[in-house]
């Protein structure tokens, strides 16, 4: 006997009829439940009215809310405490998958350190380039506009796939760009030479010693150590090496800090300019200027910066993903938690696995922000003194 | 006023109903994870005459030419044997295929013909339908016509589960023009091979990064692929499970020798860490002017088989070290895509019918020749095959020396582990003992949490 499935057509418009009688009875239900609450708390006719109005628009909304993030959520925290694979029903487990995290697994524990490493160094590099850059727009320089719109660009690119792609013929470490423009100018300037090298001993040296943290051993790190001074021929092996791996994707960090700029651009343009103007009569420099009246004036869009910036940084995925997603031996010494929680749940089919590390990395971004909130009144000037 | 007011809210309805048909036919919504054990019980098939539509899930990795061939050609003449059977392809993506694949079997619904590569009849297997009944001797005497080693990815559990497109072994495809002085053929063990990949390889000293390389095991960059691994333990008569079939046998003899025989190819090709890789360019790092001389891959990686470059390639198996393992023998490791029936589908019975007609000899043959790969089946080793040379040689050398890369027990996982394992040790972040001890106890103890491993 036929069904409505059997018809597509048909099969759409029951679907969309249902959806439509879904939608609007949901929101003449929390329109009548929000009513009857104001009802039953003692309010007016005209508080009730403008309860269920309220709520009966808001009611689409709720409703999705509802569906598609708090449903989600629950079930990937039910999943979490099971042992939990493609193909196989949940088994309860307990707590057993947090503490197999916690305590047992030295890729989670690795892919904790490379965030953190990404969070510490990255981001304050960020937020620095982002501020010089909205300092030197602040300046009121021909073709301003057309530099602001050049900074934004890669926010608008985005990390989408095929701006990765040329990112890994760019930092190729024989014939990218990056690494041929390094070498040129290594070869016309010797200072720039020394100041190349010394770069390159300095991010080797720092990322032997994270990466000894993460191995547990230190074999990287004394043999740069031992190697010396880099020779003249030096350039830096962004994604051929695990001593580069993550200064590529911190690369790409700095690039990609547009909206950053923008918010620091609005905050310059917030000073008051009388107080630069003062300052200036007074005599003190343009750093002293900058540091002591236009800083703590930008110190909220800092804190902001800073906030979101953490957020997105513990967070990151998509660099990491294509650059490294082929390259799997580097891989290690660059995936992110976020990486390593799409191998467990996607690659590896571990369903329940993944779901405690997505909770896992909640409770450390909630952590992380509480305490950012916290200190923030120790040094974010919100008002002129 | 109240009845104005309705008749505008049921107005609105209505032409919200009639916007929303005007648009694309639903697509079924996944349904939550199951909560029935798998394998799930086979669906009811449909009766003779009942109107039939097959979806079929093909990766894009074929050439356009393949995709017009399967649409306009292959399924007009199977709708013409079959007028109730209507057919749809639907192309994904190798970025997305784990996701997208994982879901349909997450979902217990999804096309009827899914296009796996190599390893996955381990991590699929029982959620494919048996198909011994349909396809195998007794019911179709053409399945004697594959290659047996194509057979093997395709079957799970002694049972058939679906057909192969196409053999994809690995070969060592060689420039004898940039063969170092003393080497007029390729090397037949380790030492040789070392020696060969060392004064093969060209270092520019002005940048610190190869001109040439000796040696490309897959990736030119890490020389750390796992696949090769598995091969070299293979090519010289190892074995990745013990004799029970499935306890872990890293701590082998063979896996010991095949690691360190990877890392020093690497140290000859990469003296260390700081020398640059081989410029990034475009086809195959064995054409003119891409700087390899030697490479383990597929005809994939290989140059066009009409590119002139192939009067100075020499093609052999990769041989092992017979001069410390006498069980070492030449293999050609075979990787064979093939298309699946999952046990979820509704249209068994037809999807058989379906793979019978696109895997005859005429069409395997056909299929291949779009790609210019070796076709699973023996028989449809005619034409562009035994014109061309190459394919030729390719052709034969698997069918002597093919061995089949399946069986794998949890294979994303154990890639997964490899990949990590491999890349500490082939840049010296761990010591050879440590990296073998990971391997052993990582894959020991992930057979366990599937309950292949008590």
């Amino acid at each position: 006997m036929a069904t409505v499935k059997d018809n597509p057509y048909l099969y759409t418009l029951v679907t969309s009829l249902a959806t439509v009688i879904f939608i609007a009875a949901s929101c003449a239900a929390l329109g009548w439940l929000a009513k009857t609450i104001v009802r039953r708390a003692g309010g007016s006719q005209r508080r009730q009215e403008e309860a269920q109005a309220g709520y009966f628009f808001a009611a689409p909304w709720i409703v999705g809310f509802l569906i598609f993030v708090v449903a989600p959520m629950l079930a990937s925290l039910y999943w979490s405490l099971t042992n939990y694979r493609l193909g196989d029903p949940p088994q309860w487990v307990g707590l057993q998958n947090y503490a197999r995290l916690l305590f047992e697994d030295r890729e989670f524990r690795g892919s904790l350190v490379n965030t953190l490493f990404l969070t510490l160094v990255g981001l304050p590099l960020q937020i620095g380039v982002a501020l010089l850059l909205a300092v030197l727009l602040n300046q009121k320089l021909r073709g301003e506009r057309s530099f602001r719109a050049t900074f934004y660009l890669p926010v608008l690119l985005g990390f989408n796939a095929a701006v990765l792609l040329c990112w890994r013929l760019m930092l190729n470490a024989s014939n990218g760009i990056i690494d041929q423009v390094i070498r040129s100018l290594s070869r016309a300037f010797p200072a720039f030479s020394y100041l190349n090298r010394g770069l390159i001993y300095v991010v080797e040296v720092v990322n032997g010693f994270f990466l000894g943290l993460t191995n547990g051993n230190y074999t990287l790190l004394e043999k740069v150590l031992a190697t010396g001074f880099p020779p003249e021929n030096r350039v830096p092996m962004w994604i051929q090496n695990p001593l580069w791996s993550k200064m590529a994707v911190i690369l790409l960090m700095v690039w990609i800090c547009g909206s950053m700029m923008l918010i620091f651009l609005a905050g310059l343009q917030a000073v008051p300019k009388e107080l630069i103007e003062a300052a200036e009569v007074d005599g003190a420099s343009g750093w002293k200027r900058f540091w002591r009246i236009t800083f703590p004036l930008l110190t909220p869009y800092v804190f902001y910066n800073l906030v979101i910036g953490m957020i997105a940084a513990l967070q990151i995925f998509e660099p990491v993903y294509v650059l490294y997603r082929d390259n799997q031996p580097l891989a290690p010494s660059a995936y992110s938690m976020v990486y390593y929680l799409y191998q467990a749940t996607f690659r590896f089919n571990t369903i329940g696995y993944g779901s405690a590390i997505s909770w896992l990395v909640l409770v450390i971004i909630a952590v992380a922000s509480f305490f950012q909130f916290r200190l923030q009144s120790r040094w974010v000037e919100y008002e002129i003194h | 006023m109240h009845s104005r007011k309705g008749l505008t809210i049921t107005g609105i309805l209505v032409a919200a109903m009639v916007l929303a048909a005007c648009g694309q036919a639903a697509t079924p919504t996944a349904a939550p994870p199951p909560e029935a054990t798998a394998p799930p019980a086979a669906p009811t098939q449909p009766a003779a005459e009942e109107p039939v539509a097959l979806k079929v899930y093909v990766v894009d990795y074929t050439a356009d030419s393949t995709d017009t061939w399967l649409e306009d050609e292959v399924v007009p003449a199977f709708q013409a044997m079959h007028p109730n059977v209507t057919v749809e392809f639907i192309w994904g993506s190798w970025s997305t295929f784990g996701e997208t694949v994982a879901g349909y079997f997450a979902a217990g619904e999804g096309p009827d013909i899914i296009n796996l590569g190599s390893e996955f009849n381990g991590l699929y297997g029982d959620q494919l339908a048996p198909l011994n009944d349909k396809l195998g001797p007794a019911a179709w005497p053409e399945i004697s016509k594959f290659i047996p080693g194509t057979l093997e990815n395709a079957s799970w559990d002694g049972e058939l589960r679906g057909l192969p497109i196409f053999s994809a072994p690995r070969y060592v495809f060689c420039r004898t023009d940039l063969m170092p002085a003393g080497f007029d053929k390729q090397p037949t063990d380790f030492a040789g091979w070392v020696d060969f990949a060392k004064k093969a390889t060209v270092i520019d000293p002005a940048t610190n990064s190869l001109t040439q390389q000796g040696f490309v095991p897959v990736d030119a960059g890490t020389m750390a692929d796992f696949q090769w691994y598995l091969n070299t333990i293979w090519s010289i008569g190892g074995s990745i499970y013990k004799d029970d079939g499935v306890t872990p046998n890293f701590d082998s003899a063979e896996a010991d020798a095949a690691i360190q025989f990877n890392y020093d190819m690497k140290r000859a090709v990469y003296p260390d860490d700081t020398v640059g890789a081989l410029p990034a360019g475009t086809g195959s790092v064995i054409e003119e002017g891409n700087g390899a001389v030697c490479l383990w891959h597929s005809g994939w990686a290989a140059p066009a088989p009409d590119s002139a470059v192939w009067s100075k390639v020499d093609i052999q198996a990769f041989s092992g070290d017979p001069t410390n393992f006498p069980n070492s023998k030449p293999i050609v490791l075979s990787f064979v895509d093939w298309w699946a029936v999952p046990a979820y589908s509704p249209n068994i019975d037809m999807t058989a019918e379906f793979l019978k007609f696109v895997f005859n000899q005429e069409n395997n043959h056909r299929y291949n020749e779009t790609m210019n790969l070796i076709p699973a089946r023996a028989d449809a080793h005619t034409g562009y095959v035994v014109d061309n040379p190459v394919l030729q040689r390719e052709a034969e050398l698997a069918s002597q020396y093919s061995y089949g890369f399946a069986g794998i027990l949890e294979p994303t996982q154990l890639q997964s582990i490899l990949q990590t394992q491999l890349g500490l040790y082939l840049t010296d972040q761990q010591d050879k003992a440590t990296t073998l001890s990971n391997i052993q106890e990582q894959y020991t103890q992930v057979l366990k949490d599937s309950g292949n491993l008590p």
